[in-house]
C-alpha cells in the first residue's frame, strides 16, 4: 500500500471518527428523556373525551402507527405544524397511520380551533394532566408541541420536542407503514 | 477553526501537502460534526422557572415590584401576565404593565411580548408594614425556537418594610442554580 493511500485511509478514519462524535453528542443531547414501557402501556390505557365530548380509549387505534402529538390553543408553533398533520393524516390515513391530538386545553377551545382547521384526526381534551403524561414519555421540560411518533407494536420511535418538520414526520412514517 | 486552515500556509517552511489535505480534512470534519450537534438548539432550552426568572420585592410599606429576567431567546406575552396576594389581605391595583415589543402573530393577531427584564409596579390597596404577604405571578412564554410552555403560577412571600423604611430584599422565587456546563 502507498503511503499516499495510507496518509488518506487515515483522513478517512479520522474524519468518519469525528462525524460520528459529533453525531453521537447531537443524538445524546438531543433526546431530552426516553419513554418508558409503563409510560406507554398509561398512554394506551387512556380514555379521554374528544372536542365533542365523546369519550376515546386510545386503544382503539392499537396496532397502527400512531402520531401522538401534545398540543394547546395557546400554543403558536403547535398551530403552525398542525397543517401538515391533517395533510399527512389524508395522505397516510388508509395506509394505517393515525393522529392522535392531545389537547392542553380547554374543551371550547380546543372545539372551536378543531372545527376552524378542520382537523381530520381525533383531538382529545386533556387539560394540565397532559404535561404529566408527555413528562413520562420523555418531554422533560413540559413544553409544546410535543410529539411521540409510535410503530404497530407500540413501541416509541421518536420523540420531538418543538415542530416536527415535514420531511422528517414524512420519512419516520414511510419507515414505519 | 478556519484560522487553523490558513495557518498551514506559512511559506516559511511549508508542508507535504498531503499532509495539508490531511489537516483541512480533519478540520472540515471536525466542523462539520460541531455543526451537527449545535443543529439541535432544542437539546439546550430551559426549564420555564429558569428561561423567566421571577423575583420580588416590597418598594416601601404599601408599594410592591415584581420583575421577570427573560433569558435571550424567549418571550414572555404581556396579557398572559397577572399578579395578586394569596391570601388577598389586600387589594392589588391593576398594575400599569409596560408597553411590549409588538409582535403581529400570524395565529394569535397583534400580541405584545416581552424580552430581557420586566419591572412591574403593584401598589397595595393598604399600607402593610411590618406583615409578610405572598405574591402571586401567573406567566406563560415561548423560546425563539419553537416551543411554549404551559402557564406558569410562581408565588414568593415578601416581607413589608414599616412606613418609612424600605425597599426590602429581592427575593428569588426560585434560587439561581449554579450551573456548570451551561
Amino acid at each position: 500500500m502507498s503511503s499516499s493511500l495510507k496518509r488518506w485511509l487515515l483522513v478517512a478514519v479520522v474524519a468518519i471518527g469525528a462525524l460520528a462524535a459529533g453525531a453521537y453528542v447531537a443524538h445524546e443531547r438531543s433526546s431530552s428523556g426516553a419513554a418508558s414501557p409503563a409510560a406507554v402501556a398509561a398512554l394506551m390505557n387512556l380514555a379521554l373525551p374528544d372536542a365533542a365530548g365523546t369519550e376515546q380509549r386510545v386503544d382503539q387505534w392499537r396496532g397502527k402507527v400512531l402520531v401522538v402529538n401534545f398540543w394547546a390553543t395557546w400554543c403558536a408553533p403547535c398551530r403552525e405544524e398542525m397543517p401538515e398533520f391533517i395533510r399527512a393524516q389524508k395522505e397516510f390515513g388508509d395506509k394505517g397511520l393515525q393522529f392522535i391530538g392531545i389537547a392542553v386545553d380547554q374543551a371550547d377551545k380546543v372545539q372551536q380551533y378543531v372545527a376552524e382547521i378542520g382537523l381530520n384526526y381525533p383531538a382529545l381534551v386533556a387539560g394540565m394532566s397532559a404535561m404529566e403524561l408527555s413528562k413520562s414519555l420523555g418531554n422533560d421540560l413540559q413544553a409544546l408541541p410535543f410529539t411521540v411518533v409510535l410503530d404497530r407494536s407500540g413501541s416509541v420511535a421518536h420523540t420531538q420536542l418543538g415542530i416536527l418538520k415535514p420531511e422528517k414526520l414524512t420519512s419516520l412514517v414511510k419507515a414505519l407503514l | 477553526m478556519a484560522s487553523i486552515a490558513t495557518s498551514t500556509g506559512s511559506s516559511r517552511k511549508p508542508l507535504r501537502s498531503d499532509a495539508l489535505v490531511t489537516i483541512a480534512a480533519v478540520v472540515v470534519a471536525i466542523a462539520v460534526a460541531c455543526a451537527s450537534a449545535a443543529v439541535r438548539a432544542d437539546s439546550k432550552l430551559l426549564p420555564a422557572e429558569q428561561a423567566f426568572r421571577f423575583s420580588a420585592r416590597a418598594l416601601d410599606d404599601s408599594t410592591l415590584e415584581a420583575r421577570f429576567a427573560v433569558t435571550d431567546g424567549y418571550y414572555l406575552y404581556r396579557d398572559k401576565l397577572a399578579f395578586f396576594l394569596d391570601p388577598a389581605v389586600t387589594t392589588l391595583a391593576a398594575p400599569a404593565l409596560p408597553h411590549g415589543k409588538v409582535k403581529d402573530d400570524p395565529f394569535f393577531g397583534t400580541v405584545e411580548t416581552y424580552r430581557g427584564d420586566v419591572v412591574v409596579r403593584l401598589p397595595l390597596g393598604t399600607s402593610l408594614a411590618g406583615r409578610s404577604v405572598v405574591l402571586v405571578a401567573d406567566s406563560q412564554g415561548c423560546a425563539d425556537v419553537g416551543v411554549c410552555y404551559p402557564a406558569q403560577r410562581q408565588k414568593i412571600t415578601l416581607a413589608v418594610p414599616l412606613a418609612g423604611k424600605g425597599p426590602g430584599a429581592v427575593v428569588d422565587a426560585v434560587p439561581p442554580k449554579k450551573n456548570w456546563f451551561n
